[in-house]
């Protein structure tokens, strides 16, 4: 389509000239680094500059997948879609129920929404920091209240009880995302289902799933699909509460620790390929499944 | 009433560590020392200034205004004109552009690749580096914008264009205003990105002097962790910005997670 914008030579090209500066920073220091990755997961690069760098083929995978490394790398992976798995079905359960109770109207509704959601603000360093303190071993809360049932804890410095900890922190961080979409799906419901559903007699369950059920499917494969991928490629939160540990740390980590704790970007590059083919295998049956549900229900 | 124990135990679980750190900040480090939990005696803000001045904080949070501002107002304008023509279709391949985007979302980790760039440019521990990755991460926003210019009828480009407005003005003078709601949320997803980054941060800012907020808090947390009143003040400095910008402008927050969610 011609832009009917000035009729003199070389006006059609004033979209391009306003196209272009985007475009290029986009595509230099995001879409061209993304797939360039590819081809230095194939090297020895180095994040030093100007030392000399080879082609090494599949060595970086073969060092993941078979070296010495390889038990470390697999207990990674399992955490990375363990974390995925937690956060996915707990985070979406709990905001589904909170939105639901949130959807009817009550004194002080829009303030719950506003507090539950205002981690998604915060960031993680404020995050971090905030849990960090709230389970200081030495006089925190969360050591009270452990003390109530006569136990203590090293909190994050507890090897077993770390990682679940950071699970919490992500769901209470990321809660009112979820929660937001699916109350916008509830709000989307007609009143008159709800009451035909009652005339014929249904219960509250009955009327979940039958009514809200179905009619909140697009918002359900929404909120699985975002929750998947951004838990299978978020690490900044690990990162700030416990840095990289062997009990605590996840594959987006790995990258981040290779290329720049161990300056050896060419098998962090390899890793980051690790992670996109778990995300993409993983969110693309996930997609399935909830494609195939919607047209069911 | 059943719903009300749910509601409580879910303020309570949201509130009570935001309220324990502004208890913590007001404490002076001797009642903390003596009683770590329980409710402040004597009111100060000592702790705030004493962590403002040891911190450096007013040079981080002036750097972090700067990238915030400039990079989220020139990630919306490019975003802008990134969107307009492909909505319209004023040039060639825009179905195509559109289709590139999306996948952008869905790329590997781009670190390692971004990082030998930055170094090949000798843009390393510059600001101009930092800025330009923060401005070209548009995420989402070109997305945003296109299907929300395409409520905009087409008969207006025309008749702009038949009383001889050119494209730049148009776009600034009639498309921007129009659009004011989906870029307001579109600057607000950027600031948020811009104003919380940490590991960009930490990858390309060595100098403390270019550092942003995020950086700094993160580097005193590290020197002071022993230090709990003066931890709490400074998570609370950092806080304390978006709280407010949230609390004003609440909607547009939300709204935005509404439509990024669903266009993604």
């Amino acid at each position: 389509m011609r832009s009917p914008f000035g009729s003199r030579a070389g006006s059609a090209s004033l979209p391009w000239l306003g196209f272009a500066p985007g475009i290029v920073l986009f595509g230099l220091f995001a879409l061209l680094p993304a797939l360039a990755v590819v081809g230095y997961s194939f090297t020895d690069i180095s994040a030093v500059p100007n030392l000399p760098w080879r082609w090494i083929g599949l060595e970086n995978y073969r060092r993941f997948f078979l070296s010495g490394e390889a038990a470390t790398n697999r207990s990674v992976i399992v955490r990375t879609i363990v974390f995925c798995f937690s956060v996915t079905v707990i985070q979406n359960a709990i905001a589904l129920a909170v939105a639901i109770v949130l959807n009817r109207r009550m004194v002080g509704g829009t303030f719950v929404r506003a507090v539950v959601f205002m981690p998604v603000v915060l960031g993680v360093t404020v995050i971090g920091l905030t849990w960090s303190l709230f389970f200081n071993p030495t006089g925190g809360p969360g050591a009270s209240l452990w003390g109530l049932f006569g136990m203590d804890s090293a909190f994050f410095g507890d090897s077993r009880l770390a990682f679940p900890l950071i699970i919490f922190v992500q769901i209470w961080s990321s809660l009112g995302y979820s929660m937001i979409i699916f109350l916008a799906g509830l709000q989307a419901i007609p009143p008159d289902y709800y009451e035909q559903a009652a005339i014929d007699g249904a219960n509250a369950w009955q009327r979940f799933r039958h009514v809200t059920n179905p009619m909140i499917a697009p918002a359900m494969t929404a909120n699985v699909l975002i929750a998947i991928i951004g838990s299978l490629q978020t690490y900044q939160l690990v990162y700030v509460l416990t840095g990289d540990r062997p009990t605590t740390s996840v594959l987006a980590l790995k990258v981040f620790t290779y290329a720049f704790g161990h300056a050896d970007q060419g098998y962090a590059s390899a890793i980051s390929m690790v992670q996109f083919v778990i995300v993409a295998v993983i969110a693309l049956t996930a997609l399935a499944i909830l494609r195939r549900r919607e047209t069911q229900l | 009433m059943r719903r009300l124990p749910i509601v409580v135990v879910l303020v309570l679980v949201y509130l009570f560590p935001l309220l324990y750190l502004v208890n913590t900040a007001l404490k002076t480090p001797e009642q903390y020392f003596r009683d770590p939990i329980g409710l402040v005696d004597e009111f100060s803000l000592r702790n705030f200034a004493d962590a403002w001045e040891q911190g450096g904080f007013s040079a981080y949070v002036a750097n972090s205004v700067v990238y915030t501002f400039v990079c989220a107002t020139l990630g919306t304008l490019l975003s802008v004109f990134i969107a307009f023509p492909i909505a319209r279709g004023y040039i060639a391949g825009a179905r195509w552009w559109m289709t590139v985007f999306v996948l952008s979302l869905f790329l590997p980790n781009a670190l390692t690749a971004q990082f030998q760039l930055i170094l090949n440019l000798g843009l390393y521990d510059t600001r101009l580096g930092y800025m330009l990755l923060m401005i070209g991460n548009v995420g989402v926003g070109p997305l945003l914008i296109v299907s929300y210019l395409r409520g905009i009828p087409r008969e207006l480009d025309e008749a702009a264009g038949a009383d001889g407005c050119g494209y730049f003005r148009y776009v600034v003078r009639f498309v921007i205003p129009l659009a004011r709601p989906v870029l307001a949320t579109v600057f607000i997803l950027q600031a948020i990105g811009i104003w919380n980054d940490i590991i960009i941060a930490t990858i390309y800012l060595a100098d403390p002097d270019q550092q942003p907020i995020s950086r700094g808090l993160f580097a005193f947390y590290g020197q002071y962790s022993d230090q709990g009143t003066l931890l709490a003040a400074a998570t609370l400095i950092v806080a304390l910005p978006l709280i407010l910008v949230y609390a004003a402008l609440q909607r547009v927050f939300v709204a935005g997670a509404i439509s990024g969610a669903f266009k993604s």
